[in-house]
């Protein structure tokens, strides 16, 4: 169930909010965890099972990692746990690609799995993944409740798109949390903006980008336009999923840690990774980069490190070669920051922001792609590949038609609005503040009428 | 703060209450006119839709359909496309000095090839030897409004020349100088039948033929609502449909092929249609696959065969008035095999008749739908 929708919106939101709200305190959890499973059911119903193998097998090897801490079999209990999470991740998502990969390079023809890939399965598998590590480090104790354990893990809000919320974040408010008015008024708050970023402006973005892959009249301007749209299309879709999850928590009285800090005002690849999938990041950082020693290794190793973790996060976001020629192209700036270009960055704001936009742009045309081709493609689109005009009527009507969203939505993605929201409140008119929740209700009924025109499907026969 | 973040919680959960609360206890609705289809009901519910997922899917079809103040907020939305967003267009409608239409785009030339083949195969195979066969192709609205106005437009001149090149056994007659965008309906894709005398009288002319250009004009009661409006989501201003008649049209005989074999007696205005789903079907009962109209009074034994769509059944009286008989094909309800039907074969005759293909910008760029 996606929350971008009437169901969740007007069906399963209202019912979980009161439910959770009656609920004796002690039940809340085994209320959340039920609720959640439902929530993951609606999409792929047969996947739950999964998720519950999974979520037992966590809280199995839990318990016994930290039965034997200190033993060799604490070890052996976390490789498990492992084993478990990441062979199902691999089964689900990877086993076609090395698959194809195989019989790319033997020539046979092993037959692919085909499967479908469970909804969330590589959000949960990190979050279970470094539940079974904190504890094997003694970083936080086992989880003694089961429905504690499945109530985290299966947790509606962040199960779909993150953030990747740890355990060790999480594990008091699992028992304690508190339920404030005040809470409650910021997570919807939280969760209306996100709605509205999804919905009034990722979608109208998306729209624009599948108009561009549909074109036949293509332009290098055109390139652009979708380079652009497309890099901005992604910020506000998973910006604001991650707005409606830490919204959603905060109503049911957790604190999610934050996923996106402004990336696109940043000055550098370096501190755009520091502003975007903050959750995805530091979960590599702690688990990965700084296992493999970080940066306090030899020069060879830590370009072999940021190499390692960079093809990770890649494949991590898709099992495919342009995401992992998308990581290693993080990588590869990454590194050229660090050894060459951080001064002359350091030099110009001007300078610095444009590059960053700028690659962050190609990164994100190498992340759409259909393939490594289609990447080569558009990427070289953008500089005349193909032998396209400079401009083409296409072009020209759909600069026209989403201009007013495209320059929302790059506004939209600098701290601007926040600023100037925080002035606005702070002034001392008080009406200007009362005017907020006039605004948030707005956009949730312009957000539901987008969602309701999507059902919108007349009898085409009937135009002529 | 607090009592703002009172009136944030309160009112939120107002609207999403409410609503919720309405969708559950609102009585459903099975049709939208604005569409012009039957709307999803509640889904069957049982352990095998449910494990299927049928269920869900379903169930989310069911309540956008059937969603509380469903066209408001399709209302909404469009307001907001419009007013706020700038968008040019919503759903491919745009709005033109009160003016919708629907963008057709791109120009698709295998469509043009379709039709053309087709209308090829059905002279080959029913008229080898004519040399009265005659194509005219009907403007939809963007032909006037788009490309002045910065919308996507097919390129209508090579449209027209390329039909002409790939249909050269016809006569092509160019029909747009008699129109302008005042000719068309507001809210609805096709033309007024009470602008048309000049646009029949140049094609009859063409075919040699002379028709009376004094009708008497009458005006329906009823507001009009096109097709658009629908489509639109905003409230704009009714059309109102007007027909023309005069002593010659008065006295025609109209028999519709409702099932393609036996005929049933009609009128050249079918007033029930006026209450239908789309009122546009009043001019010869709308979208009909085979009729014929008698001419009592004509001065001729001429007959017309006329393949069209739907902008021909208002323009077709008019023609009618020049021919002994004048029989109506649309290809998109009768397959052209069924023209050589034994049961057809007194109904049309092809022999010694003029042909006219008249065919609008919108059916030849979407041809498929031609049987």
């Amino acid at each position: 169930m996606l929350f971008s929708s009437i169901p969740f919106l007007f069906y399963f939101l209202p019912i979980t909010i009161f439910l959770y709200f009656i609920c004796p305190k002690v039940l809340k959890n085994a209320l959340l965890a039920i609720v959640s499973f439902i929530f993951y059911a609606w999409g792929e119903p047969r996947y739950v099972v999964i998720m519950i193998v999974a979520v037992a097998a966590s809280y199995l090897f839990g318990l016994l990692t930290e039965l034997h801490r200190g033993k060799w079999l604490s070890k052996l209990w976390l490789i498990l746990a492992l084993a478990v999470g990441f062979g199902m991740l691999c089964y689900f998502k990877y086993a076609d690609f090395f698959i194809s990969n195989f019989n790319g390079i033997t020539g046979l023809s092993v037959p692919l799995l085909n499967v479908a890939l469970p909804i969330g399965i590589s959000f949960y598998t990190f979050q279970l993944t470094s539940y079974n590590i904190d504890v094997y480090r003694g970083d936080t104790k086992a989880q003694k409740n089961p429905i504690d354990l499945a109530a985290y893990i299966s947790f509606f809000p962040q199960l779909i798109a993150g953030p990747i919320v740890r355990y060790t974040d999480i594990e008091k408010q699992l028992k304690h949390r508190t339920h404030t008015f005040e809470k409650i008024a910021y997570g919807s708050r939280r969760f209306i903006i996100g709605l509205s970023k999804k919905i009034l402006i990722a979608n109208a973005l998306g729209e624009l980008c599948d108009i561009f892959k549909a074109t036949n009249d293509n332009s290098i301007l055109f390139f652009w336009l979708y380079g652009i749209a497309f890099s901005l299309h992604i910020y506000f879709d998973f910006s604001g999923y991650s707005d409606m999850a830490i919204g959603l928590g905060s109503i049911f009285g957790f604190e999610f840690i934050e996923n996106f800090n402004y990336p696109y005002i940043s000055r550098s690849v370096t501190e755009f990774w520091r502003r975007w999938h903050m959750s995805l990041g530091s979960w590599f950082r702690d688990y990965v980069y700084i296992p493999l020693g970080g940066n306090r290794v030899s020069k060879l190793k830590f370009i072999r490190n940021i190499f390692i973790v960079w093809m990770f996060t890649g494949f991590w976001h898709g099992a495919a070669w342009n995401f992992i020629a998308w990581g290693l192209f993080f990588a590869v700036f990454l590194l050229l920051e660090k050894f060459l270009l951080k001064k002359l960055l350091d030099k110009s704001h001007i300078i610095s922001r444009v590059y960053l936009l700028f690659l962050v742009m190609v990164s994100f045309i190498l992340f759409n792609a259909t393939d490594m081709k289609d990447a080569i493609i558009t990427i070289g689109g953008l500089f005349g590949y193909g032998g396209h005009p400079i401009i083409s009527t296409e072009f020209i009507y759909y600069l026209r038609s989403f201009a007013v969203i495209i320059v929302i939505a790059a506004i939209g993605a600098t701290s601007l609005p926040k600023m100037l929201t925080l002035k606005l409140m702070g002034s001392k008119v008080k009406i200007i503040s009362y005017l907020e929740p006039v605004f948030l209700a707005l956009l949730l009924i312009m957000c539901t009428a987008y969602l309701v025109d999507g059902s919108f499907n007349p009898f085409l026969y009937f135009r002529f | 703060m607090k009592a703002k973040n009172i009136i944030t919680v309160i009112l939120l959960c107002a609207i999403l209450g409410g609503l919720s609360i309405y969708a559950y206890v609102k009585p459903q609705t099975k049709y939208s006119y604005a569409e012009r289809r039957t709307l999803d009901t509640f889904p069957e519910l049982s352990i095998k839709t449910l494990l299927s997922g049928d269920f869900m899917s379903e169930f989310e079809n069911y309540t956008l359909d059937q969603f509380p103040f469903r066209d408001t907020f399709r209302g909404i939305k469009t307001f907001s496309e419009e007013y706020i967003f700038n968008k040019k267009d919503n759903n491919d409608i745009y709005n033109v000095d009160g003016y919708l239409s629907e963008m057709v785009y791109p120009l698709d030339y295998k469509m043009l090839d379709y039709a053309s083949n087709k209308f090829k195969n059905i002279k080959d195979t029913y008229f080898p030897d004519s040399d009265s066969i005659y194509l005219t192709i009907v403007p939809d609205k963007n032909y006037f409004l788009a490309e002045k106005n910065g919308y996507l437009n097919v390129d209508y001149d090579k449209m027209f020349a390329y039909m002409q090149e790939k249909n050269d056994y016809m006569k092509y007659i160019d029909i747009t100088p008699t129109l302008d965008i005042n000719d068309y309906y507001r809210t609805d894709t096709h033309w007024k039948q009470e602008m048309l005398p000049q646009t029949a009288e140049m094609i009859t002319e063409t075919m040699g033929i002379d028709i009376s250009n004094e009708y008497t004009e009458v005006q329906v009661e009823q507001p009009f609502y096109g097709v658009h409006c629908g489509h639109y989501g905003l409230q704009v201003k009714p059309d109102t449909i007007s027909y023309l008649t005069n002593d010659i049209i008065d006295e025609f005989n109209v028999s519709i092929y409702n099932e393609f074999k036996e005929p049933v007696e009609s009128t050249v205005y079918n007033m029930d249609k006026l209450n239908a789903e789309d009122p546009y079907d009043m001019f010869l009962s709308g979208v009909v696959g085979l009729i014929t109209i008698e001419n009592p009074n004509a001065t001729t034994d001429k007959e017309l065969v006329v393949f069209r769509d739907s902008f021909g059944a208002s323009i077709s009286p008019l023609l009618a008035q020049g021919y002994a008989k004048t029989t109506l094909i649309d290809l998109r309800m009768l397959n052209s095999v069924m023209l050589s039907d034994p049961d057809l074969q007194d109904s049309i005759n092809f022999e010694n008749s003029d042909i006219l293909f008249m065919y609008s910008t919108i059916v030849l760029n979407t041809s498929t739908s031609l049987k």
